[in-house]
């Protein structure tokens, strides 16, 4: 296994997902899509690290710190899509347009 | 290695600001409710006393912690000072805004404080993990912050919509940062610049990084195409955070942005600022046209504010000791401006609860002291002379003419002549038509913020008269920086 393959997963997980944040319409959804960008980023951060840079932890510590990261950001996002789900009765993005331009 | 030599007495400032915010945290539980401004006071009054501990104890420090991965330097002292003094300027004027729209004050000032922390931390960091993180603290907090009127739909909408695109932007930022450390190797500003200097060719894993931090940075200081988010969030947003917002936000996000580009990425320059210069051209053109056609005040200023971005642009663009000094000027400049404006504005809003341009009809009348107060921003957000809008201006354009970026100064001329129009429509409300019909009577403005607006005003002219000491300020605080720049400086006279 090369770093090319890692490199070449990972990138096609980062196109995965952001195709899922321009083309779903549900909240979660779109934060299910998310994090699956920032797991491309966690792949991509091991495989330098084991690949170009071994013996130093780099990589390690930034995906530890991104997964830390990547659950509270969940956390907060689902509080808030709560608060949209009162107020609106609804998850979909595409429905909260009170404002615009 | 790095054992024995971390100075943790070095981050007493920061320790302190935690330490304020769970104390108001605390405080929270034991106040009743009709008494819970005391939790606004001992924030105003904590910040103010680290302030003035932190200014004699940390001058002229230079020093580093972890390796170089936090910075203790006059750099990071003048934006600690920068963000402690907006953060109690907020606060201060969001008391009557809270006791009158929203709920859990406790929660509210605590995480201002929270946010304080972090924009100190980002002017600070001299690594790009670190700068992840305190970045995302910033934005966490912002988070919640503009969701704060819970009953309120359109804080509601604000919110969600500030963080999907934000945690979408956060994606894009990391998959850079990483793409750069597998680049080059180190995550670390001093060291990058190093490998930078020995290379000849930047290889694709580099440009995709460089490519993809810029976009995860542009979306999060709301450049032009990264701004979608902005006008909404600013609208939706209570009035005090969309203040908080446009100034704290692009502050500390121009701190981190200079500090990276400077130390880690100046030996690149070819091949970034003619991404940086189209950015900023695009962002201040597409800013100022926009705000033209707008009808809510705060969504003018959110457009205006993405004009003010593509000017901080021009000067990372330039990047040299004349536009990093251009950049900060026009940042304290921008910054103070801003407050007087969102603070005027908030006072009219605290009674009339309106916020369309058409409702300012008739303010001369009914409030001769707000309305000349935001005459007065919003000339100098426009650039007259005599006011800080010109003076910063004056600098930052002055700046990117020296070094090469002519076409970008003259781009920049046109894109203030533009915003002078939408701002003179809000003049035109205010001191031409009359109020409509039952709504001529006077604005009761509670004496804080008649203080507040009127210090913050004043300061927008001894600015724009006297910049000298701040200016002095900022080149120390440039040299540290970029200390192989010439030491030529701007003067006025």
């Amino acid at each position: 296994m090369e770093l090319y393959h890692v490199e070449m997963l990972s990138a096609a997980l980062f196109a995965i997902g952001i195709y899922g944040v321009l083309a779903r319409r549900n909240a979660v959804m779109i934060l299910m899509s998310i994090e699956l960008v920032l797991n491309a980023v966690n792949i991509n951060a091991v495989a330098y690290a084991a690949f170009l840079d071994p013996g130093r932890l780099v990589g390690q510590v930034i995906t530890i710190f991104v997964i830390t990261v990547a659950a509270a950001e969940v956390g907060l996002a689902m509080a808030i899509i709560l608060r949209l789900y009162r107020t609106r009765a609804t998850a979909n993005v595409d429905e909260a347009d009170s404002m615009k331009w | 290695m790095m054992e024995a030599d971390v100075h943790f007495e070095l981050l007493w400032p920061e320790f302190l600001v935690a330490g304020l915010a769970f104390v108001i945290f605390t405080l929270d539980f034991f106040l009743r409710p009709e008494r819970k401004n005391i939790l606004a006071w001992v924030s105003v009054i904590g910040l103010a006393g680290i302030l003035a501990f932190t200014i004699p104890y940390l001058l002229d420090e230079n020093d580093s912690l972890f390796n170089g991965l936090y910075r203790i330097d006059d750099y990071a002292l003048f934006f600690k000072v920068l963000s402690m003094a907006i953060g109690g300027v907020v606060i201060l004027g969001s008391i009557h805004y809270v006791n009158r729209y929203l709920t859990h004050p406790g929660e509210y000032y605590a995480i201002l404080l929270l946010s304080v922390l972090a924009m100190m931390m980002m002017a600070a960091s001299g690594e790009l993990l670190t700068a992840y993180l305190s970045l995302e603290l910033l934005s966490f907090c912002l988070y919640i912050l503009s969701g704060f009127a819970l009953q309120n739909k359109k804080s509601n909408e604000a919110s969600i919509k500030y963080i999907l695109l934000g945690a979408f932007s956060s994606g894009l930022l990391l998959y850079g940062i990483v793409m750069l450390y597998g680049a080059m190797g180190t995550t670390s500003f001093a060291e990058m610049a190093i490998f930078l200097e020995g290379i000849e060719d930047i290889d694709g894993r580099l440009l995709i990084g460089l490519t993809l931090l810029i976009a995860g940075l542009g979306f999060k200081m709301a450049a032009v195409p990264f701004h979608m988010w902005a006008p909404d969030v600013y609208e939706g947003a209570p009035m005090p955070i969309t203040a908080y917002i446009a100034v704290g936000s692009k502050v500390a996000a121009f701190a981190l942005v200079l500090r990276l580009f400077a130390e880690g990425l100046l030996p690149a320059i070819e091949q970034w600022n003619v991404l940086i210069a189209g950015l900023a051209a695009l962002t201040m053109l597409f800013g100022n046209l926009v705000a033209l056609a707008q009808t809510n005040v705060k969504r003018m200023l959110a457009y205006s504010s993405v004009g003010q971005v593509g000017f901080l642009l021009m000067g990372v663009a330039a990047l040299s000791t004349l536009s990093s000094n251009g950049l900060m000027v026009h940042l304290v400049g921008y910054s103070v401006t801003n407050l007087a404006v969102f603070f005027a504005i908030t006072a009219f809003y605290n009674v009339t609860g309106k916020e369309e341009i058409a409702d300012f009809a008739g303010l001369a009348s009914r409030s001769p002291f707000l309305a000349a107060a935001i005459t007065i921003s919003l000339f100098s957000l426009a650039g007259l002379p005599f006011l800080a809008g010109f003076v910063t201006k004056f600098y930052l354009f002055s700046a990117a003419a020296a070094e090469d970026l002519l076409w970008l100064a003259g781009v920049a001329m046109v894109a203030s002549l533009i915003s002078l129009y939408y701002y003179l429509k809000v003049i035109r409300e205010m001191y031409i038509n009359p109020a409509a019909d039952g709504e001529g009577s006077t604005i009761q403005i509670p004496g804080l913020l008649y203080g507040l607006v009127g210090i913050l005003v004043i300061s927008v002219i001894l600015l724009g008269v006297y910049p000298d000491p701040v200016v002095n300020m900022i080149e120390d605080a440039t040299a540290v920086i970029l200390p192989g720049g010439d030491a030529s400086t701007l003067n006025l006279r």
